[in-house]
């Protein structure tokens, strides 16, 4: 099953202070939503432990993400796969950062497919389940970035 | 002597089973519990098609509780592959009870944890870690035919067999065809069954005799067998299958052979303790086995100026899903019935079957001709519609007439008996067809949309596995044979085994009305052994339940061994009561059933005539040394091994035919299809057990109505089976069912001793005839039913013009 995602915001902070938040796992990986914790391998690999509920499938799943595309400031993308209760998610999530005058314009797409007995017993649920998810990462995100510049657009 | 000429075929005989069933007594293969039992989990893949990198059951294996673990590449490291029907290319799959290196469906078991109970086992799994590479899926056989994604990298292609049917003159019925009417496809939706027992396993590899013992509700033993005994290098002898009671197969037990090698190589790794496996309700949705998916290509159907189909072409495409296994038989399978119940003798049928990222498929109740013939009906429903011709006129223009039987098929199946107009006639009448027909004119006056549908169908019984040559002609099946044994036994008990495994069908009911019409005794005083077991040795290579054989194939067996049976308590008889065996009349006497004496009065009961041959020999004559009073007979069925390059050849013992009538009205708000009436006629020629028969015709009814409106195995792009529960695989119950007016006829049939044809399957007339009535309401707004499954939702699409829409799907050329 394929969820896909788009949008943009945009924040004070300059593409250059959007794109190293994005790409330091440190700062990134915990807005996951449900985090629980973080092992960074290197700068472009690190695995996140995340919450997974969805209706009696309850688990915790390792999702291993990389930072397959960074280009300072321009762009920054990343490939997480992870498996949780006899179920696999892989996804792609891209960031397309454009300058603003007084800040940057983020446009974020991508796409997990979700395979599995997560799918089987919950499929008419991921899709809004998984909206709603990508829509906390989102919001964390542009709250992050908006305190690390010290305020909202 | 009371019981003289007293018939029980033919009478509604409360079945034997029922009271355990109904008190709960039933024994079924989870109730057997033997010692030392560990139980298996299996670790499923959540992939449709992905390699599997690594396989780490370390952390299961030092689990509390766990015994071992198994993998498919320890399985495939002592085991063959399972035996592929197919013909090259498809016999070149190779095919393990658990994946090797790649997954092709989800939900195939990758992994098998041992534990000391079903929890520990499912703990244990949930720590098995498999890391795979996901490949891309395939889940439509008009796809995979494209080879864009390989399943079977070894076999190179997905196609498993391909082959053209064709007879008669197609291009010259063409020709002279007053119209012809053009469809473009046509689709057969992919269901399956749901059985109240899930499939159960309990395999034992003893090392102290290194024999194979199974408890299991497999329903076709006998094939089970010859394919285990190939896979795991081991005499087929030493293979010991026993079921009991089956709470349903419907054919699709048939195929849980790859978890019986998996239990017995567990066994062997666990030392030789039993290993049990009881099937989720889950794991049974999505990978037991589901029924073939078809699709119809490129139609074109030749009339006369009356209406009268002259010829059909078409390409079918049939979906197997990700291993062949029972198929490709399904290929053939479907050509015993090649023309339905129609008179047209020109056709040319393109068949293909492809595999795909899917749920392995099995014989599931109407297996392979269903689809077929609600093909055929979708195509004399549309020329109809089209033609402006009433859908009973339609069909009595071009049934089969009664004084046609024994009829050839353009095939060269031959149709042993049936009156379909008959049918019809009777149909119409119990449903109030004129009334309907009225109710349906205000209706759509109102704007309600009400259509009024008939399905006739056909429940071909009985198997010439000589059509497996047709397939490949290397296959070594050919004919059918069953086996039966009826003794008395040492206190003059009549006990009856059968090489049948029944799972509900009253096997042991119609077996003993056999037997006493044969020793003139009441059904009561005949124990039929319940289930099947390989060392009562009345099985043949044939032996199981499926295929609605066991009137003809079944029965014919029951009745041969108790006519040997017979025959020789006459011989015996005749020694102790001083007479001729053509003296001795069989009844029931002062203490129980016995023998009597024509000539001179005397009796001798069952238990002393018993006595004499198995405690008191002594006083035998030699000349009677040959009588064991334990009687097995194998019963043969006539066939020829079909003409392979032709494609011809009698393919089925007896036609059973049904005739459905449903009325049904779409709501305009939720687009709910409601049936407002239904009718179920239906013809097996002498019916052997009233009651039974009428069990059987509402069971596969409920069956029809749950795949037609119901029931749908829904797959996302990535191979996901998104109704894997009950709550979105919906089946049917006693709430959703409609009120079914029941009546049959009886056309005996010249092919059986008995008259009887097999039957239960029930051809699938209700999904033939609720497309049929959803077409009816719906064919003036524009729209053709194309596929076999509708529900709100697809009414709903229809309704907005998404999906079947005639003026794309359908051509009509009317030459003058």
């Amino acid at each position: 099953m394929a969820i896909k995602f788009a949008g943009s915001f945009e924040v004070r902070c300059s593409p250059e202070e959007v794109y190293d938040f994005l790409t330091d796992p440190n700062r990134f990986g915990p807005l996951l939503p449900d985090f629980r914790g973080l092992t960074v391998e290197d700068a472009q690999h690190f695995t996140v432990k995340v919450n997974v509920g969805i209706s009696y499938i309850k688990g915790i799943a390792d999702v291993k993400m990389q930072l397959s595309e960074s280009t300072r400031p321009a762009r920054a993308q990343y490939k997480g796969q992870g498996s949780v209760a006899g179920g696999n998610v892989s996804m792609v999530a891209g960031f397309n950062l454009a300058p603003l005058v007084d800040g940057t314009k983020v446009a974020w797409e991508g796409e997990a497919q979700v395979f599995g007995r997560l799918t089987s017993v919950a499929g008419g649920l991921l899709e809004p389940l998984g909206k709603k998810q990508v829509q906390k990462l989102i919001d964390g995100l542009q709250a992050a970035l908006n305190r690390a510049s010290g305020g909202a657009r | 002597m009371s019981g003289d000429g007293k018939k029980w075929v033919g009478k509604a005989v409360p079945r034997k089973e029922e009271e355990r069933l109904l008190r709960g007594l039933g024994k079924f293969a989870d109730d057997i519990k033997p010692g030392e039992t560990l139980y298996l989990r299996f670790v499923r893949s959540p992939y449709a098609h992905a390699k599997i990198v690594s396989i780490d059951t370390s952390q299961a294996e030092v689990h509390p509780g766990i015994v071992c673990t198994l993998t498919g590449l320890e399985i495939a490291k002592q085991t063959q592959p399972f035996i592929e029907i197919a013909p090259d290319a498809g016999s070149k799959i190779r095919d393990f009870p658990m994946a090797v290196s790649k997954v092709r469906y989800q939900g195939e078991p990758v992994a098998a944890v041992v534990a000391v109970s079903p929890r520990v086992a499912d703990d244990g799994a949930e720590v098995v870690q498999v890391e795979y590479e996901a490949l891309d899926a395939v889940v439509d056989a008009e796809q995979a035919l494209t080879n864009s994604s390989i399943l079977h990298d070894e076999a190179g292609t997905n196609k498993v067999w391909s082959g053209v049917f064709e007879y008669g003159d197609v291009e010259k019925a063409f020709r002279e065809a007053a119209s012809v009417v053009e469809i473009d496809r046509l689709h057969f939706h992919r269901f399956s069954s749901t059985p109240l027992e899930n499939n159960v396993v309990i395999g034992q590899w003893d090392p102290k005799d290194d024999g194979i013992y199974y408890w299991c509700n497999n329903s076709f033993p006998s094939f089970a067998i010859q394919f285990l005994a190939a896979h795991l290098g081991i005499h087929i002898d030493r293979i010991r299958v026993q079921t009991f009671d089956i709470g349903g197969s419907f054919g699709i037990k048939i195929t849980s052979y790859p978890q019986m090698a998996v239990c017995a190589l567990a066994s062997k790794k666990a030392g030789g303790r039993p290993i049990k496996w009881v099937e989720t309700r889950s794991e049974h949705m999505t990978s037991s086995a589901h029924g073939n998916e078809r699709t119809f290509r490129d139609t074109r159907i030749a009339l006369d100026g009356n209406g009268v189909i002259t010829a059909i072409t078409s390409r079918h495409i049939d979906d197997c899903g990700a291993y062949p296994r029972y198929e490709p038989l399904g290929c053939v399978i479907w050509s015993q019935v090649f023309p339905g119940v129609y008179r047209f003798k020109n056709a040319r049928i393109e068949f293909s079957q492809a595999v795909t990222n899917k749920c392995p498929v099995g014989p599931n109740r109407g297996y392979s001709r269903m689809q077929h013939l609600w093909f055929l009906e979708r195509v004399v429903d549309i020329c109809a519609h089209e033609l402006g011709i009433p859908a009973d006129e339609m069909r009595l223009r071009n049934y089969i007439r009664p004084e046609e039987f024994p009829y050839t098929t353009p095939n060269g199946c031959i149709y042993d008996s049936g009156n379909y107009p008959k049918m019809l006639e009777l149909g119409k009448k119990l449903i109030g067809w004129d009334s309907w027909k009225k109710k349906q004119g205000v209706a759509r006056k109102e704007g309600r949309m009400m259509g009024i549908g008939i399905g006739t169908t056909l429940d071909s019984g009985t198997n010439n596995f000589g059509q497996s040559q047709i397939v490949n002609p290397g296959a070594p099946f050919s004919g059918n044979s069953q086996g039966a044994n009826c003794k008395l036994d040492i206190y003059g008990e009549v006990v009856v085994a059968v090489g049948s495994c029944p799972q509900g069908q009253g096997h042991e009911t119609t077996a003993a009305q056999v037997v006493a019409d044969v020793l003139n005794i009441s059904p009561d005083l005949i124990t039929v052994r319940t289930g099947f077991d390989t060392e009562r040795n009345v099985h043949t290579g044939f032996s199981g339940t499926y295929a609605s054989q066991f009137a003809v194939s079944g029965l014919s067996a029951v009745h041969g061994a108790a006519q040997k049976l017979k025959t020789e308590m006459a011989r015996l008889g005749a020694f102790v009561l001083e007479s001729k065996p053509g003296e001795i009349e069989f009844g029931m006497g002062a203490q129980g059933p016995e023998l009597r004496s024509k000539a001179n009065g005397k009796s001798i009961n069952y238990w002393g005539l018993a006595n004499i041959v198995n405690v008191n020999s002594a006083v035998l004559p030699p000349d009677l040394y040959d009588v064991t009073l334990n009687c097995r007979y194998i019963w043969r069925a006539p066939f020829k091994v079909p003409d392979t390059k032709k494609k011809y050849g009698n393919l089925t013992m007896t036609y059973a035919s049904q005739l459905h009538i449903a009325v049904v009205e779409i709501d305009a708000e939720t687009f709910i299809p409601k049936i407002l009436d239904y009718v179920a006629v239906d013809d097996c020629g002498t019916v052997i057990n009233p009651g039974i028969v009428e069990g059987q015709v509402y069971g596969a009814t409920a069956h029809g109505i749950g795949a037609a409106l119901l029931e749908n195995c829904v797959y996302d792009t990535v191979g996901n089976m998104l109704t894997s529960t009950f709550s979105d695989y919906i089946p049917i119950t006693a709430l959703n069912m409609p009120d079914v007016k029941y009546g049959h006829i009886e056309t005996p049939s010249p092919h059986s001793y008995s008259g009887a044809k097999g039957m239960g399957e029930g051809g699938a007339a209700p999904i033939h005839t609720i497309s049929a009535a959803l077409q009816d309401a719906l064919f003036e707004k524009g729209i053709f039913i194309e596929d076999s499954f509708n529900n709100p939702d697809s009414l709903f699409r229809a309704l907005k013009g998404e999906i079947g829409r005639a003026i794309d799907l359908i051509k009509v050329e009317r030459r003058a």
